[in-house]
């Protein structure tokens, strides 16, 4: 691969969306979120820090904003002013979202994130200087910097706590930025293993640690390009499409309303998760 | 494919079989760059151990008593991540954070390694041999009566052993304690459905009433009770349940509920009452003598006593005469009270009347091997084991599984009265605030190191016997099973019954092997029926769904009126069970500490969970340290300000407040079970948890809390991120 042909093809590595004449080609990963079925209960996010090596920073970095939960439930009130919460909350697991235009990759000084070919947003490690720019450009929050060296950090993992990391994934030093990977490194066995057997990786053949782990089933993941993937038949009947920053159903006035919506989808960021609306009865 | 794109066979040439190794290979911690480690390869490896790709065991998550099947990933023959395993009806592959907090239970830094023995403060290492050896002239220089056991719930082939070893020294004093257990419940579901613990269908109620259930935190088995919520949330043909969540303090579960309806503390049975009444008055039919008693619960009546608006009853009421089946549940809120058994009968009464027997309420399975069914605890065995503490009648005490000098409240005087016995022996992973007091200490392995079997007590579907098997090789030779350390407490006792058995995994697999009919493997051959079922990590055994009687009767039912006020101390305190921190057990595991309360989203902390009102009342706003006293102590922590909860009620959570256990837990928080007072359910004799009353005060300083909310604390601010609509607006059936 020579510095000529990177040029020449750039289209083909700078992976730019939205893109109508240059659909995904094999792979587009993206989840679908149901807050109805959410329960707020945190599984996901235990499951993310067992999965990715995540450090627990204690309770003074906590408290400066150094945490590491990947995938984190927001929890937000809904009172309008009445004594009692008494619709409950409302709960929101708000991970990297994958956006395909995402605000956080053109920014970098020295492209350590940039879009893959699978339409992931990834994060390259060794190349991150720690600019932290991506940080202050991503509108999510979801850009977890590393201030300090967690592995020689007194109890981040101590002996024999060590022996938990996972190999398949990095463990980040000090002075890099790290983000949901969508579990990479699942995506890439999925992918070879398929490969091997001359097909595309089949629906539910790979999942994400926060979905696998979730007990009410509220996420679902997949390939967008596969039209057999659960993922890509909720996002068609929801009717939001990826390369839009505005859905036309939301023009529309129906007497029944879909419940597929996108995070800041104005901005033009064309996340790659779609949430489902939280419901509430009315006759109680 | 991107033409251009280079594939992985391209690059490895590029690189070149010695460039590719070193960039395949993880960067990680390994110091292999340094010498400090060498790189051996696996010359005879295992047939199934490949380098580099993980191999899933199945086994069972000792987290929680819930029995929920796991499989953990194992490469190079460590244990990495947890999942559910899809085979147990439990869980059906699913988990929850507590449970994936396992592997930090199992590589904690602060387990005990070898066999300690009290020499004056200090712990001095000895040798099992030893160990063993001063229990066995411990236990023989005593009598037999004064041998006291103290357990958490138990099950399978370990308690059939410990009841052999009661057995062998003559003693029956076995003692089941669980800290946080849902005792008054199984009492008032055997009075009223004839069994303990009936099968629950949430999946098939189209109305949920839970009096401070929550099923999908911390209430008998959650992962179990989330799954049947999704399908009650989002029916196949489309429909979507209704949860109506009535309680003081919201949990979870009222947090995702439709309506979450704020009670005064302890009157959950009068509003029980009153929805048969106004049900019955709405024209469904009610036992004459049912009526009889719930005539006087007025509508106003109970909208007074109860707090919860009129109108709110009369929409309840709506929907459950309505929607059909429903399922009304009572839970550790409705209970915690004196009056905690009449609270759980009227509920149970409410569920009769509107026919859920049968069908959201169904009957359980017998357990087919009843000496391995699993002993349920509660406090007054804690309590009857005090007394005969106080008063000398033990003087060896065993305890497993159990943390009574943190779980007990002050007001036992636990910690003193363990004191008088001269020879304690604690089993025990960390050195927690009963090791301390203990006379000898024996490390166990950790539950992924170790063989058991467990039945738990509440099984989705028919009976089902789980599989606990070692995950990966003992970290520290010094640790045993709890089933090694009985068995050889047993071949002291009774040698020839017991010698053939080289360890208790060799008893166990023998036990099970020589029942092989029974468990569903009588056509084939040992090996395979033992490696299949190792394989499963779950035997499901045929079991007779038990009677249910289901006759609504309100014999004897009285539902006292609500409480009196008390000047000196105003407040109700609700100690809440955390879905990750539970009794306390698991405080030492970090993600569990960092992973944020899911309402207050406050991490490594307790605080003092009040409404605005009170907080405005008491002068305080969030931050500010107060301390909460009642007549049997105080503790002092951050108030944390919130709308989910009753004026009239304080709630702190309970878990953490550790004086030992280990780095992550000691010094973080206070413990809230220090200062409940000693009142009691009067019919079953139970810790009432929620009749502590407290005052509350302010102690001067003010702290910034360390939370995960943001400044706006949880309000959007106009924009749209968590959105939400009315579900008529919706057709679900639609959906993909």
């Amino acid at each position: 691969m020579s510095i000529t042909n990177l040029l020449e093809n750039w289209s083909d590595f700078r992976q730019q969306h939205p893109s109508d004449d240059r659909p995904h080609r094999e792979y587009k990963w993206a989840m679908s979120i149901d807050l109805d079925s959410c329960t707020g209960c945190n599984a996901c996010s235990v499951a993310c820090y067992a999965e990715n090596n995540l450090p627990v920073v204690g309770k003074e970095k906590f408290a400066h904003g150094h945490s590491h939960h990947w995938i984190r439930i927001e929890r937000y009130w809904d009172n309008d002013g009445r004594e009692f919460a008494d619709q409950g909350a409302q709960f929101l697991p708000m991970l990297c979202q994958h956006c395909e235009s995402a605000p956080c990759e053109t920014v970098c000084p020295v492209g350590a994130t940039n879009h893959t070919a699978d339409g992931l947003n990834s994060q390259v490690y060794n190349r991150c200087v720690g600019s932290r720019y991506c940080n202050a450009n991503c509108p999510y929050k979801a850009r977890y910097f590393n201030w300090y060296d967690y592995p020689t950090t007194d109890n981040v993992w101590p002996e024999p706590m060590n022996q938990q990391l996972n190999p398949d994934v990095t463990v980040r030093g000090k002075g890099v930025m790290e983000k949901c990977t969508f579990c990479v490194q699942r995506l890439t066995v999925a992918k070879s293993n398929a490969r091997s057997a001359g097909r595309s990786v089949l629906d539910g053949e790979v999942q994400t640690a926060c979905q696998q782990v979730c007990p009410t089933g509220a996420i679902s993941f997949g390939n967008l390009v596969d039209p057999l993937a659960k993922v890509g038949k909720q996002w068609m009947k929801q009717q939001v499409e990826l390369n839009k920053d505005k859905q036309a159903k939301d023009a529309e006035e129906k007497a029944a309303k879909l419940r597929g919506y996108r995070i800041l989808e104005g901005l033009r960021t064309y996340p790659s998760v779609m949430y489902l609306e939280q419901l509430r009865e009315s006759a109680i | 494919m991107i033409e251009n794109s280079f594939n992985r066979r391209g690059f490895l040439k590029v690189l070149g079989w010695g460039g590719a190794t070193v960039a395949l290979s993880g960067c990680g911690n390994t110091s292999v760059e340094d010498g400090k480690e060498f790189v051996t390869s696996y010359v005879q490896t295992a047939d199934y151990i490949i380098p580099s790709i993980g191999t899933y065991f199945n086994s069972t998550c000792a987290q929680c008593d819930a029995g929920c099947g796991i499989m953990g990933r194992v490469r190079e023959g460590r244990v990495l991540k947890l999942e559910g395993n899809p085979k147990s009806s439990i869980n059906n592959g699913k988990m929850c954070g507590l449970g994936q907090a396992g592997v930090q239970a199992h590589y904690n830094p602060d387990r005990i390694r070898e066999p300690l023995l009290r020499n004056g403060d200090k712990g001095e290492a000895i040798t099992w041999e030893k160990a063993l050896g001063l229990i066995n002239e411990k236990v023989g220089g005593v009598k037999a009566e004064n041998i006291a056991f103290l357990t958490g719930g138990i099950s399978g082939h370990v308690k059939a052993l410990l009841k052999n070893y009661l057995d062998a020294l003559g003693s029956g004093h076995h003692y089941v304690y669980e800290a946080v257990a849902p005792s008054i419940m199984r009492a008032a579901n055997k009075k009223a459905y004839g069994t303990e613990m009936p099968r629950l269908r949430l999946d098939k109620a189209k109305v949920i009433v839970s009096f401070g259930a929550d099923f999908l935190g911390a209430w008998i088995s959650p992962v179990h009770f989330s799954q049947q919520y999704a399908r009650f949330r989002k029916a196949d043909n489309g429909e979507r349940g209704v949860l109506v969540q009535v309680e003081s303090k919201m949990t979870l579960t009222g947090a995702n509920a439709d309506r979450w309806l704020a009670i005064r503390p302890g009157t959950e049975g009068i509003l029980a009452l009153g929805l048969i009444n106004a049900l019955a008055a709405a024209g469904l039919s009610v036992p004459e003598d049912v009526a009889a008693v719930v005539r006087e619960y007025t509508t106003d009546r109970v909208s007074k006593d109860t707090g919860v608006s009129t109108e709110h009853i009369g929409r309840l009421v709506a929907l459950l005469k309505e929607r059909s089946p429903s399922l009304v549940i009572a839970g550790s809120a409705a209970e915690g009270y004196a009056h905690g058994s009449q609270n759980a009968t009227a509920i149970a009464l409410l569920n009769q009347v509107l026919g859920n027997v049968g069908k959201t309420v169904e009957a359980p399975s017998s357990i087919p091997f009843p000496q391995m069914a699993p002993a349920t605890g509660n406090r007054f065995a804690l309590q009857s084991l005090n007394d005969n503490m106080a008063q000398d009648k033990v003087k060896v005490l065993f305890s497993y599984g159990v943390n009574p000098v943190f779980t007990a409240p002050a007001s036992m005087k636990l910690k003193e009265n363990l004191k008088k016995v001269p020879f304690k022996v604690v089993f025990a992973h960390y050195m927690d605030e009963t090791a301390l007091e203990a006379d000898l200490v024996l490390p166990l392995n950790s539950a992924l190191e170790d063989w058991a079997t467990v039945m738990p007590e509440y099984v989705a579907e028919g009976a089902q016997l789980n599989i606990q098997q070692p995950l990966m090789e003992k970290l520290y030779p010094g640790t045993l099973g709890v089933g090694d350390i009985l068995l050889a407490l047993l071949k002291q006792r009774r040698p020839d019954e017991y010698k053939g058995y080289e360890d208790f995994y060799s008893y166990l697999r023998s036990a099970m092997v020589s029942n092989k009919g029974a468990l569903g493997g009588s056509a084939t051959d040992d090996d395979t029926f033992w490696d299949a079922t190792l394989s499963h990590g779950v035997v499901k055994l045929a079991g007779t769904p038990v009677n249910m009687s289901g006759n609504p009767s309100a014999k004897g039912l009285v539902v006292p009126g609500p409480f009196t006020e008390d000047s000196a101390y105003p407040f109700h305190l609700i100690p809440a069970v955390s879905a990750s921190l539970r009794d306390g057990r698991n405080a030492n595991e970090p993600w569990l500490q960092e992973s944020p309360d899911p309402l207050t989203t406050i991490v490594w902390d307790s605080w003092v969970e009040m409404h605005p009102k009170t907080a405005a009342k008491l002068g305080v706003v969030e931050g500010d340290i107060v301390e909460v006293a009642s007549k049997s102590g105080a503790i002092k922590a951050q108030v944390y300000v919130f709308t989910g909860i009753h004026p009239d009620v304080i709630s702190v959570p309970l878990g953490n407040g550790h004086e030992a256990l280990g780095r992550y837990a000691k010094g973080v928080g206070v413990n809230a079970f220090k200062i409940l007072d000693s009142v009691f359910d009067k019919e079953t004799g139970e810790l009432a948890m929620h009749e502590t009353r407290v005052k509350v005060s302010k102690a001067g300083q003010r702290v910034v809390i360390v939370k995960d909310e943001g400044p706006a604390g949880g309000n959007q601010m106009g924009r749209k991120i968590a959105v939400r609509m009315s579900s008529n607006k919706v057709n679900l059936s639609e959906e993909v």
